[in-house]
């Protein structure tokens, strides 16, 4: 009983501030002022939610859990769980690569104070 | 459950009129693939889970592509 | 134009909207497919849910429903996505030979050739083959839970495509030929129909799995029942894998498979 409750709290715990993330996500893609810092909240706000959220899924699994011979499954839920968190984690960050780069090479200005500050123009001459 | 059903059906309404108004192909063509998720979220909840499967392999991975990859080769303005 | 077409569209509308009056009530327990027609019998609900284990041995209705009990119907859905392939081929496909104007440095298919795409190739290095077993499994695994053969073929064909997008079309083409995906196409729909065949030469109906007990070698009718639908899904996933990736590779290249998006 109390390691059920012990277990739901920490796996509320996860959820929760997974979904704080989620929001300052959200926030970050409407109140940023170019594309970049728009796709720069998006993706980090994202990915990290979406691990929080997974894991806290994957926390909870345990909460009836007693002995291994009985509650096999679970462990099998938890698997895909964290292979779904393991997913997440390479693909998203990849794709707001992509995503990131596809602007940059469609002329999508950044937003910055003064020609200079825009350190990535120094990388890519050939622009 | 109902209520979740129809929050799931009214924005199913709204993401396929506004694939139908949007003026961008590419951004209509992203919509429909929102449209396709919705639609598989909501026979996800039903319990046909099949159909949801073939919907989020097909409507919202595949066909988004091929409809990419027509608007690419194509004009991306709509007329209408 | 406009207008009319807007005719016709509603004019559709209203009639489907007229067609679904006559549908039963939502979840009414009287209608044909639940409660059966009078003085038939059990309705064929009752029939697929109380039987299908003991007839097939297959624990995913939906599988024995889609494969077997109306078997036909999905050999001739596989036949039209194959006619959709071939449609795609017939109007964009181009046959003549292009010049090949792009030299050979742009088309180096490497991942190191192409500095930009670094990350990109190198997460879709990692997850393909994770994506193709995982492809695999929903084609294997498909009567015992969601999948079969049309969702493992798109996704299958769904991880070459992806090999198009995060290279070129020419590395996905290496691993994939146009030889080989009409062929495959072709292959997947001979199987399935296969299966219907040598029932009937064994004695049966086409498409009757039950009489492959002697050839597949299984103890028992359902046995061999399970084990042709696994056999008709593989059929359908060949068929389907291929004609996604052909779609791709014509609509992204307008029909040269060469030098796509």
């Amino acid at each position: 009983m109390i390691q059920e409750t012990i277990i739901t709290i920490i796996s509320a715990l996860f959820i929760l501030a997974g979904l704080i993330f989620f929001l300052g996500a959200a926030m970050g893609l409407l109140r940023f002022p170019d594309f970049y810092t728009r796709m720069h909240a998006a993706g980090k706000g994202d990915t990290l939610s979406s691990l929080l959220v997974v894991l806290g899924f994957a926390i909870y699994q345990l909460h009836d859990f007693t002995s291994i011979q009985s509650d096999w499954p679970v462990i099998l839920v938890i698997f895909k769980l964290l292979a779904i968190c393991t997913f997440i984690m390479i693909t998203s960050p990849t794709s707001t690569h992509a995503l990131m780069n596809a602007g940059w090479e469609d002329d999508i200005e950044p937003e910055v104070k003064g020609k200079e500050a825009n350190d990535l123009a120094k990388d890519f001459p050939e622009k | 459950m109902e209520h979740f059903n129809i929050v799931i059906l009214v924005l199913l309404v709204i993401t396929a009129l506004l694939a139908l108004r949007v003026k961008d192909l590419l951004s209509a063509s992203m919509i429909f693939g929102i449209y396709s998720f919705l639609i598989c979220l909501l026979w996800a909840e039903m319990g046909a889970v099949d159909v949801a499967f073939t919907e989020a392999a097909v409507g919202a991975g595949v066909s988004a592509v091929f409809l990419i990859a027509t608007v690419y080769n194509t004009k991306r303005r709509s007329s209408d | 134009m406009k207008w009319l077409a807007l005719l016709a569209v509603c004019a559709t509308g209203s009639l489907l909207i007229y067609g679904v009056s006559d549908f039963p009530d939502w979840g009414s327990a009287n209608s044909p497919a639940n409660g059966g027609v009078e003085g038939a019998g059990a309705s064929i609900s009752e029939v697929f849910i109380e039987e299908t284990e003991t007839l097939t041995k297959v624990p995913n209705i939906v599988t024995a429903v889609l494969a077997d009990y109306r078997g036909y119907d999905t050999m001739f859905e596989t036949v039209v996505i194959f006619a959709a392939g071939m449609a795609i081929f017939a109007i964009i496909r181009v046959m003549r030979d292009t010049e090949q104007t792009q030299d050979k440095t742009q088309l180096d298919s490497s991942v190191d050739g192409d500095h930009q795409r670094i990350i990109v190739g190198t997460t879709c290095r990692i997850l393909i083959p994770v994506i193709q077993l995982f492809a695999l499994y929903v084609v294997a695994h498909g009567h015992h839970s969601p999948g079969g053969g049309f969702q493992g073929g798109v996704i299958l064909g769904a991880s070459f495509i992806l090999i198009g997008l995060a290279g070129n079309l020419e590395t996905a083409m290496q691993r994939f030929s146009e030889k080989q995906f009409v062929s495959m196409a072709c292959i997947g729909i001979f199987i399935y129909a296969g299966f219907g065949l040598l029932g009937q030469f064994l004695g049966g109906d086409f498409l009757e799995y039950g009489v492959l007990q002697k050839v597949l070698l299984t103890d028992g009718e359902p046995m061999a029942r399970s084990h042709s639908m696994l056999g008709v899904e593989i059929g359908v996933a060949l068929t389907v894998t291929a004609i996604m990736f052909a779609i791709y590779a014509n609509l992204a290249s307008k029909g040269e498979l060469k030098n796509g998006l």
